[in-house]
């Protein structure tokens, strides 16, 4: 028996239920804020933020990364970065590319050359409704 | 007071046999014994003879594509045909074969060996891994006999999702085989943190470790997006969800970055293990310690993180963003950097070596020529205007197959050879080997340098039929490969043969002084007979004669 | 080396690196599912880029409240898991089996309370791709929000049916007294999975239902 396991032992079941109280708060407040519409993009962000809030109070307590470091931590850090990176070269591709090269949306459907209809979204029935 | 980097407290005063009887593969005996072994050492010996049956059908399938190419029309078989059999020919040398074979076979055998452990983290994932490489074979062989997919391995939409021919077996083999990679890498990673022995610290491990560590980072990390990716393939597939669909808003395009941000990491799965056996190789052969022990190292870390960061020049004419293309083609140039410093590194350990060119090293020096004909034209292909031209022509499968087969088949038959004494007891014929390792280079070079020069004059590939001003080179890659499969041919029977009538190779007949080399031959089931201490790093050949302390 | 009777295999010299190899191979498990999940999350990143309002629209079409307490079911059985592996060690192993079987129901309640969801979406025809048949909301990429929705929120169902199914028997092992003191990393490993599981629903949870 190391110190680390005497560390997880010291606390008794109320931090965990501590967490779990603060988690409830964090829902509350994402879903009131999620009523109000906040102009820009902000209402994600926030949303996002408190998310990230949440799974940390999850990650660092309930899963016990207070405690136990090392690799771990070394573990989850390196799956954010990848994660982070396919979605940050993914994205980054469709918000600069040529917007006729993305699938067709509202605001390119109208710069579409005439042609048949067979490349349209299933969901609208006409081009005529533009 | 031995020289050995390994002291072992000596269990008796008897020299040690030349042939240990009793060694892991006869410690038990019956096909049970072997199906639910969970031994590290058998594990890899059935990973062996699973990976071996995978590469004969796969060269089947080259063979198959070369032959039917030797005319400018239809040869041997239909066109549909062809299709199918360059699709599987990718599909089983890749997923079967250059991806399970080096860390399958020698990972398992040879990480616990080298580290001074007992046995990898978890011996029954272990076993499960080796199963759900069977049930994915199983399942990827039950596609091609019902039918068979004519995608190409990459499996591209829409046209993946709209063929009549079946996808679906051969992507739920994928995904299977995927889980069994996944559950490998977790293992050698743990193993690695976990079970090294005292006195084997980070900057003592052998190379080999830390480019199997390496490899299997990048299999934990990128392994899921595939299995992510033939699962909508899949879903696409059969019930039309529309996720790369442009008709109901899906980007075809998606499907490509998410297959490519584990395909192309996956290049490195297959030559990173390669890259670890020509460490291993090198030192034991030129009998230096490898010169600059930091930098070779860390340089498979550096490879494995940048690798990540270089999928989308696969993406270059595919509709991706200049932006994106530009950031893809740099990024892709780092990987050249720190390939370039394990290459330097590893021509500074020949300089003054004394060397000894037996066939283990001929492939050494197979795989530097081969990796730097390759990686240069990768430069090559990584920047975006030549790109243009040379896509999906002969020239990039040219450029592949220096990698894949020149580097990591190369470094697969360099590890066959060297570790051959150790896994099995027995020497092979070193005359035999040597001829052998020259058809393979010989064979290679007329396989795949016309194949250069066919891409560049504009031949596509995976075509049926081209016209015939392309013959010639055709004819003379064919041939090519011919010489290249009777040297495969060859290397197969001479093993074979020396399992019955090789010499007792004695625990250690190349003088090597890896951590590996100081057990006997064929080791025991407890791998070492008492738990040796480490002292010095591995291949630490200083103070040396070496050649006076072995034989 | 190990006493005999005792939980540490014969290649690892004490409990402690056991259980620390068990730990890491966990979260080295856990990398993978994120990697998994991280697909998709691409996927529905680049359709709300490039259909913002089809996403805003189609996101009204389902219930926040079922949502949210769906939240609170999921964060009440982290609870409850964790609670069970912290009674393991103090060997209480009756009460860590009862607070598992807590966890099973609570996993029950999310499932349940997916279904009747899913059930509205089917017969209002809120549904991916093809089987799209929702007249009132007609833009380009309303049938990817749900082509996203559903393959988000399934994959993390089948998730939550292994958890159960790996919850269920770690009860009965507890049960049993299999488990307790220095050996709960059975416990702590199979609940590190169904923390994953809720982790997953915490960003899903926003990004589905509060556009």
């Amino acid at each position: 028996m190391s110190a680390p396991e005497h560390a997880s032992h010291k606390h008794g079941p109320g931090r965990y239920v501590a967490v779990w109280a603060a988690l409830l708060v964090f829902t509350a407040l994402t879903v009131g804020l999620g009523r109000i519409h906040l102009a820009g993009g902000w209402s994600i962000v926030i949303a996002m933020v408190i998310a990230t809030v949440k799974a940390s109070l999850v990650v660092l307590f309930f899963m016990h990364m207070k405690e136990h470091g090392g690799a771990s931590r070394l573990v989850l850090a390196t799956t954010l970065v990848f994660v982070a990176l396919l979605m940050g070269l993914v994205l980054l591709d469709n918000a600069t590319r040529f917007p006729l090269a993305n699938p067709p949306t509202e605001a390119t459907l109208p710069l579409m050359p005439p042609g048949p209809d067979a490349t349209l979204p299933a969901a609208v029935p006409a081009r005529a409704a533009h | 007071m031995s020289l050995s980097p390994v002291s072992i407290p000596p269990p008796s005063a008897e020299p040690a046999p030349l042939f240990n009887e009793r060694n892991y593969l006869v410690a038990e005996r019956g096909w049970r014994s072997w199906l639910t072994t969970l031994d590290h050492k058998r594990i890899g010996m059935i990973y062996l003879v699973l990976t071996l049956v995978a590469f004969l059908l796969g060269g089947i399938y080259a063979m198959v594509i070369r032959v039917e190419l030797l005319t400018p029309g239809p040869t041997i078989i239909e066109a549909v045909t062809y299709n199918k059999a360059f699709t599987l020919h990718g599909v089983i040398m890749i997923l079967l074969f250059m991806i399970p074979a080096i860390p399958g076979i020698f990972g398992n055998f040879f990480i616990p060996l080298m580290i001074g452990a007992r046995d990898v983290a978890f011996p029954r994932l272990n076993l499960l891994s080796v199963y759900l490489y069977l049930a994915g074979m199983l399942i990827a062989i039950f596609g091609m006999i019902h039918g068979g997919a004519d995608t190409g391995w990459t499996f591209y939409t829409p046209y993946s999702t709209t063929t009549i021919t079946k996808v679906w077996p051969i992507l739920l083999g994928g995904f299977i085989l995927g889980m069994g990679s996944i559950v490998t890498g977790l293992n050698f990673i743990v193993t690695i943190h976990t079970l090294r022995a005292p006195g084997i610290t980070w900057m003592k491990m052998p190379l080999f470790i830390w480019s199997a560590y390496a490899t299997s980072v990048i299999q934990v990390l990128a392994t899921p997006v595939l299995g992510i990716t033939l699962l909508l393939v899949a879903v696409e597939n059969v019930f039309g969800f529309g996720v790369f669909d442009p008709a109901r808003g899906g980007d075809p395009v998606l499907f490509q970055h998410l297959f490519w941000f584990y395909s192309h990491p996956a290049v490195y799965i297959m030559i990173l293990p390669a890259m670890g056996v020509i460490s291993e190789v090198i030192q034991a052969f030129s009998r230096k310690n490898v010169f600059g022990y930091r930098a070779v190292a860390l340089s498979s870390l550096g490879i494995a993180f940048v690798g990540f960061f270089t999928w989308g020049h696969h993406l270059f004419t595919s509709g991706q963003s200049a932006v994106d293309a530009g950031v893809f083609g740099v990024l892709t140039m780092f990987v050249g950097i720190f390939t370039a410093i394990k290459v330097f590194n590893w021509t500074a350990t020949l300089y003054r070596g004394s060397i000894s060119f037996q066939t283990p090293f001929a492939y050494v020096v197979a795989f530097l020529f081969f990796l730097v004909f390759g990686g240069m034209t990768g430069i090559a292909l990584a920047t975006v205007a030549l790109d243009v031209h040379w896509q999906d022509t002969y020239f990039v499968v040219a450029h592949f197959h220096f990698i894949m087969v020149g580097g990591t088949i190369t470094g697969f038959l360099g590890a066959i050879h060297y570790w051959w004494p150790k896994m099995t007891g027995k020497m092979y014929s070193e005359k035999w080997g040597l001829i052998a390792a020259t058809f393979i280079f010989l064979g290679f070079n007329f396989t795949f340098v016309p194949q250069f020069l066919l891409g560049n004059a504009g031949m596509p590939r995976r075509y049926y039929s081209y016209p015939e001003r392309f013959w010639p080179l055709n004819v003379a890659s064919t041939a090519g490969a011919s010489v290249l499969a009777l040297g495969f041919v060859i290397i197969l029977v001479y093993l074979l043969l020396s399992l019955k009538y090789g010499k007792p190779a004695g625990p250690n007949p190349w003088g090597s002084r890896g951590y590996e080399w100081q057990t006997l031959s064929p080791p025991p089931v407890e791998n070492f007979e008492s738990q040796p201490t480490y002292p010095r790093p591995p291949h630490d050949y200083d103070d040396a004669n070496p050649a006076k302390e072995f034989h | 080396m190990s006493a005999p009777g005792s939980h540490v295999a014969h290649h690892f010299p004490d409990l402690e690196t056991q259980a620390h190899a068990a730990r890491l191979g966990m979260w080295l498990f856990l990398a993978t599912e994120v990697l998994l999940f991280a697909g998709l999350f691409t996927a529905y990143a680049l359709y709300r880029m490039l259909y913002p309002s089809a996403f805003a629209g189609a996101s009204k079409l389902i219930e926040t409240s079922m949502g949210a307490l769906n939240t609170v079911v999921l964060i009440t059985s982290s609870l409850t898991v964790a609670l069970a592996f912290h009674y393991s060690k103090e060997s209480r192993s009756k009460l860590a089996a009862a607070l598992l079987l807590v966890t099973l129901a609570l996993g029950g309640v999310f499932l349940v309370v997916k279904y009747l969801e899913y059930s509205h979406h089917f017969h209002d025809g809120h549904l991916p791709g093809r089987f799209y048949s929702y007249a009132a909301l007609q833009v380009p990429g309303a049938s990817m929000f749900w082509t996203v929705y559903f393959l988000m929120t399934g994959l993390h169902g089948i998730h939550v049916v292994i958890g159960m199914g790996v919850l269920a028997w770690l009860a009965v092992g507890a049960w049993r007294g299999s488990y307790g003191g220095a050996y709960s990393t059975p416990l702590e490993v199979g609940g590190l999975y169904w923390h994953l599981v809720d982790l997953v629903w915490i960003f899903l949870f926003p990004l589905l239902y509060l556009i």
